[in-house]
């Protein structure tokens, strides 16, 4: 039994402490705004945020996420999350959508530590987030504005 | 006296004897100018060199950018040292490498405990350095972390990110030498006062 809190809420769950945290949040808990990209680290669709720091739920195993808080794309919340789902909107950033809950967990990740990214800020801290779309410019538009409004 | 000139026949051939002996005595005595610690030393460390070579351990005491496995290509996606060395933004290490592993089939390495997985600090860069020059820099206290040969010691032998070297799971070689024999040569190393070659 793993006991999980999840979007400040407690699941509790018969699984394997092995199972990819992915697999238990879009399966068991139903909440799937994150996605299953590569399963490999490789292309941040399954991310997430752990204690508020952008995580891979397809590489962690449920064991090691007991204890911490788990936010999904479904429940991200506060001035950063709200500036950057504005920002996506406003800019129109999604096409197929796909790969966004992940861009959008990071770039709050990354606005949340650095309030004035630069152009290669944003190139590093988005590296690990792939858009097969290519709506890479306007998502690094997107963070631009989200961090003027953020003043 | 007819023996006189067998007599001293005997004492050239008795004095030429003792003066070979005595020239063979001092070529010995100058042979071991070179103590056998510090040949120990020289020894352990030809071998402590091919162990800190090995992608598990050179991969991450880069200058900026990590190597990714046994054929030790920049790390993908592409990640970078950071102001603490754990990388930057949602891009920190322990973001992919999870402290305490990842599942199997994810493929990235893992472990240590929570946020151990870095980049070895600048001081520490070894690509591109000659067995000597890596010999110099790990002695050198300045470069080291502070560590006299004691800590040295203590570090290969017990720190999470060394021993991860010799159980990478996946399809990562592990570290050829066996890990008590490497903690061994470090301290035959040590005890002949950290010989580097010329």
């Amino acid at each position: 039994m793993v006991s999980l809190n999840v979007n400040g809420r407690d699941v509790d769950l018969e699984v394997s402490p092995k199972m990819p945290l992915l697999w238990a949040l879009r399966d068991l808990v139903g909440l799937t705004g994150t996605k299953y990209g590569c399963g490999r680290a490789l292309c941040g669709a399954c991310t997430v945020h752990i204690d508020g720091q952008a995580a891979r739920s397809c590489s962690i195993m449920v064991g090691d996420a007991v204890g911490k808080k788990i936010t999904t794309i479904e429940a991200v919340s506060g001035p950063v999350a709200d500036a950057v789902k504005s920002a996506w909107q406003k800019l129109d950033v999604v096409q197929c959508g796909y790969c966004q809950s992940g861009q959008i967990m990071s770039a709050i990740t990354l606005l949340s530590g650095n309030k004035t990214p630069s152009n290669e800020d944003i190139d590093l801290g988005m590296e690990g987030n792939i858009c097969r779309c290519g709506t890479y410019q306007r998502i690094r538009a997107a963070i631009h504005e989200a961090a003027r409004a953020l003043g | 006296m007819t023996g006189s000139r067998h007599y001293f026949g005997n004492l050239a051939k008795f004095g030429i004897g003792v003066g070979a002996l005595l020239l063979a005595i001092s070529f010995a005595v100058n042979a071991q100018e070179i103590k056998p610690d510090a040949a120990a030393a020289l020894a352990a460390w030809d071998r402590i060199v091919g162990v800190l070579g090995h992608p598990r351990c050179l991969n991450c005491h880069q200058d900026r950018i990590p190597l990714q496995g046994d054929m030790r290509r920049v790390h993908i996606p592409l990640v970078v040292r950071g102001p603490d060395n754990h990388g930057v933004g949602p891009m920190r290490c322990a973001n992919c490498h999870n402290g305490s592993g990842n599942n199997e089939t994810s493929g990235a390495p893992g472990g240590g405990g929570s946020g151990v997985w870095q980049l070895a600090p600048p001081s520490m860069l070894w690509q591109g350095l000659s067995s000597a020059d890596l010999c110099r820099s790990l002695r050198d206290t300045a470069r080291n972390g502070g560590r006299d040969g004691t800590a040295l010691v203590g570090h290969v032998d017990i720190e999470p990110l060394v021993l991860w070297g010799w159980n990478p799971g996946g399809d990562r070689t592990a570290v050829p030498m066996p890990h008590d024999e490497f903690v061994d040569q470090v301290k035959t190393w040590v005890a002949g006062s950290m010989a580097c070659p010329g």
